[in-house]
């Protein structure tokens, strides 16, 4: 424990890494420029980034000559050098420090676009370009998110019912094909299956799921010879549009406006046509690159409209009270919100806006088969906890969590291994030569010297029989 | 803990008009001109927007004799009611911010009166502004999240100072009261000094919490020094080395002629200064005895009160060390 806390102080700035950053540093040099051209891409991919290394290109910004790296090293305390080290090695990664060995400076299509990303100006259009006023008005911000929501938890609570063989609403072909290519899902493709990685998916946060689609989607673009940079930058401008406008297809290229189909299916823009020549993005898309809540609160029925109205804009609240005798009360009338629930709870009663259940050795063991984690239960418990639950330290009970990773603990009492047996010895000098050689080797599992029988593992199967060849020969000779 | 958290940046802006009128004379090693000042500033104020969606600004100008609030994220979010048309090639949020801000201070400084001698700068008011604001939106709700984990949603509050106007030795204690209300909040205040002498009192101020005080003197980099120095919030200033003055300039203003003393004398029952004996304390009317304050009088060795150390005057730390003799070659 102490060593942790250590561990944790010294790097205290040091923030997870945003998922999509590995999946950029795997592109080549010529496409990431390709992708800096757009004042609009720097600024999102600027703000993924981990606190330091966005001050680093910050304070890179506007020097016109290099700067040796000695002179920034000296900038960083002595605590903070093995986190300059790392934001200094992604921005290399990312090619945004082009060989930083000795001198600093941004790459130059990079810092062009990313000047003009804050003092504006420009022919990119890379911010999107506005829909005339004309007569049509854009559409009004609860449309939008209830738009989103509704679209998003078509796709979660087509993902959560399939375990259980209920048939609800279906989300579009592209949408199953992604889930079951990410792995999500499995199976024949009219009744796919929710896997264990699906289970897992459903207890992250909507910023993550949202994520973790849009990353499969982009790896099955490039699948599809469909330009990977084109996609990437289409997200990143929406990432940087105006929530509740209304937006021209006029500047988007073939491949982006092909791409609009998709991301309608997944919620992030709404059109009111399909050949409707603007769109506007919601709140799922302009939220993409801050940690604002995504969605409205989704605990109000998505048909309506004006809960979710009255929702925008605020922090979505918790719903869920969990009790030390491990009763939940879930304050929720949403399908998908009590499913999710179903997934680790054993359901007892449901009210118009309450569902009540408990949590037990039961049903946390079967969240466990479907292969979610005591970890998972737990911060999804946290993270959708009723506001009345915020005011105990800690937020979930001790004696839950306690338990819930006991039951956890339990699956794993016993251990298998595949390996060999070895017995029916003639004499107990050939069985301690063997075993003391199998220990050496650290391919030892289990003995016995009562029964004069050892267990090792598989792979050093092949190892032993030498071995006793050997000893045969140099026995017999 | 999130690490990265979100930060509140409140920004006073001295526009006094005589300052910057000094500032721009080409007679300067480097003039500047509160035009090229403003457009450093809104660069620095989109850079710290850039830097993560949920920041929030508040921008506040202390005018001769008056200060107003010139912009504010949780005001501009609420009403929309400014109407800046889309631009495709700008970030809609900078160019709201770059627009209202600029406009504002436009009219402020058109509608100035203006008179032959300038009222002093409202610096004071301006900072207080700045205090209530931040206490009003992100004490109370810290308050009501504090005991649980989502404490860390609410953007962690600073306030930078960018000064050109000289000490107003009037101004001593609001802004000591200040200070104590921004130590109270933990809100960090940060000084950039752009132009004119060091002030004694705004040094104190980033002294006494925790932030970071800068005389400029390569004026034309403001950008630079800003973003270097000043956008990084208190949270990563851990890890890299801000600028910090070495020494600080403690001393006081008396409570009587709020003149800047050396050495003073200070009522023993509720620490007002004094630049010379007072039969009578002004502040908590407690009366001395004759006796002591004729030996003080005497005890006094010049009438005007030069900086010089006596037993029984009590006396608030002068400025820094005595300096070091210069060593002689041997």
């Amino acid at each position: 424990m102490a060593m942790q806390k250590g561990a944790s102080s010294s790097t205290s700035v040091k923030t997870a890494q945003h998922s999509l950053l590995p999946f950029l540093q795997t592109q080549s040099q010529q496409s990431l420029t390709r992708l800096y051209q757009r004042p609009s891409s720097c600024l999102s991919i600027f703000r993924l980034l981990d606190p330091l290394s966005r001050q680093l290109i910050l304070n890179l910004l506007w020097l016109e000559s290099p700067v040796p790296l000695s002179v920034m090293t000296a900038w960083v305390t002595t605590e903070g050098t093995r986190a300059f080290d790392d934001a200094v090695s992604i921005l290399t990664k990312l090619h945004i420090l082009p060989n930083p060995s000795v001198k600093l400076s941004l790459s130059p299509t990079f810092k062009a676009s990313m000047r003009q990303a804050i003092i504006g100006g420009g022919t990119t259009a890379s911010f999107g370009v506005p829909a005339d006023a004309e007569n049509k008005k854009p559409p009004s911000p609860a449309n939008l998110d209830a738009y989103a929501l509704e679209r998003w938890e078509t796709i979660l609570h087509y993902m959560v019912s399939s375990g259980r063989g209920q048939r609800p609403r279906e989300p579009s072909r592209g949408v199953i094909k992604l889930l079951t290519d990410s792995g999500l899902m499995s199976g024949s493709e009219a009744a796919p299956q929710i896997t264990s990685a699906g289970f897992q998916f459903l207890l992250q946060t909507p910023h993550e799921q949202l994520w973790q689609l849009l990353l499969r989607y982009l790896v099955m673009a490039e699948e599809r010879g469909i330009d990977l940079i084109e996609v990437l930058s289409f997200l990143f401008m929406l990432s940087t549009m105006e929530f509740g406008w209304d937006y021209s297809t006029s500047s988007l290229s073939p491949t982006q406006e092909v791409l609009m189909e998709d991301l309608r299916d997944y919620g992030l823009v709404w059109q009111r046509k399909a050949k409707s020549k603007r769109f506007s993005p919601t709140r799922l898309a302009t939220t993409l690159t801050s940690s604002l809540p995504s969605l409205p609160t989704s605990s109000s029925s998505s048909t309506n409209t004006a809960a979710v109205a009255s929702g925008t804009g605020a922090t979505s609240e918790g719903f869920i009270i969990l009790e030390t005798n491990y009763r939940v009360y879930a304050y929720t009338n949403n399908p998908l919100q009590t499913a999710v629930l179903h997934l680790f709870v054993n359901m007892k009663s449901r009210f118009p806006n309450l569902v009540i259940g408990m949590i037990t050795r039961d049903s946390v063991r079967r969240a466990l088969a479907n292969g979610i984690t005591a970890d998972q239960i737990i911060s999804y418990l946290a993270a959708y906890a009723h506001p009345q639950m915020r005011k105990f330290n800690p937020l979930i009970p001790v004696t839950v969590q306690d338990q819930i990773r006991l039951w956890e603990l339990e699956r794993e009492r016993v251990k298998s291994d595949s390996g060999y047996l070895y017995q029916d010895f003639q004499s107990l000098g050939d069985y301690t030569t063997l075993v003391d050689y199998a220990r050496q080797m650290g391919i030892l599992l289990w003995e016995s010297p009562a029964k004069r029988c050892f267990f090792i593992r598989e792979d050093g199967h092949n190892v032993m029989k030498q071995f006793i060849e050997r000893r045969k020969v140099s026995g017999g000779g | 803990m999130n690490a990265d958290r979100a930060s509140h940046l409140s920004l006073i802006l001295d526009l006094s008009p005589a300052q910057w009128h000094l500032s721009s004379a080409p007679s300067n090693p480097s003039p500047l001109s509160l035009e090229t000042f403003l457009s450093h500033v809104l660069t620095f104020v989109n850079s710290h927007i850039a830097s993560k969606p949920e920041n929030t600004l508040a921008v506040f100008g202390a005018l001769p004799g008056k200060s107003v609030l010139i912009h504010s994220s949780e005001i501009a979010d609420a009403d929309g009611s400014v109407d800046i048309p889309g631009d495709p090639n700008s970030y809609r949020p900078f160019k709201l911010v770059d627009s209202v801000i600029a406009q504002n201070i436009e009219t402020e400084i058109g509608g100035l009166y203006l008179a032959d001698e300038e009222p002093p700068v409202a610096l004071v008011g301006a900072l207080t502004k700045a205090l209530c604001h931040i206490n009003r939106t992100y004490q109370t709700s810290a308050e009501r999240s504090s005991t649980t984990q989502n404490s860390d949603a609410v953007p962690e509050p600073r306030i930078l100072i960018l000064s050109v106007s000289p000490d107003l030795s009037a101004s001593y204690i609001p802004i000591m009261n200040s200070i104590f209300s921004a130590q109270k909040l933990k809100v960090t205040i940060d000084i950039c000094k752009v132009f004119g002498p060091d002030t004694v009192f705004l040094q104190q101020v980033s002294h006494l919490t925790g932030g970071s005080y800068i005389h400029l003197e390569q004026r034309d980099a403001l950008l630079q020094f800003l973003i270097m120095s000043f956008l990084s919030p208190p949270f990563m200033r851990e890890v890299l080395a801000v600028p910090k003055q070495d020494k600080v300039d403690f001393r006081a203003a008396c409570f009587c002629h709020k003149n800047i003393v050396d050495i003073a004398f200070v009522c023993s029952v509720c620490l007002s200064i004094f630049c010379s004996p007072v039969p009578v304390c002004t502040t908590c009317r407690t009366k001395f005895p004759i006796k002591s304050l004729q030996r003080l009088q005497s005890a006094r060795p010049f009438q005007t009160g030069g900086p010089s150390g006596i037993a029984n005057g009590v006396s608030t730390p002068a400025n820094g060390s005595p300096k070091p003799r210069p060593a002689t070659a041997s």
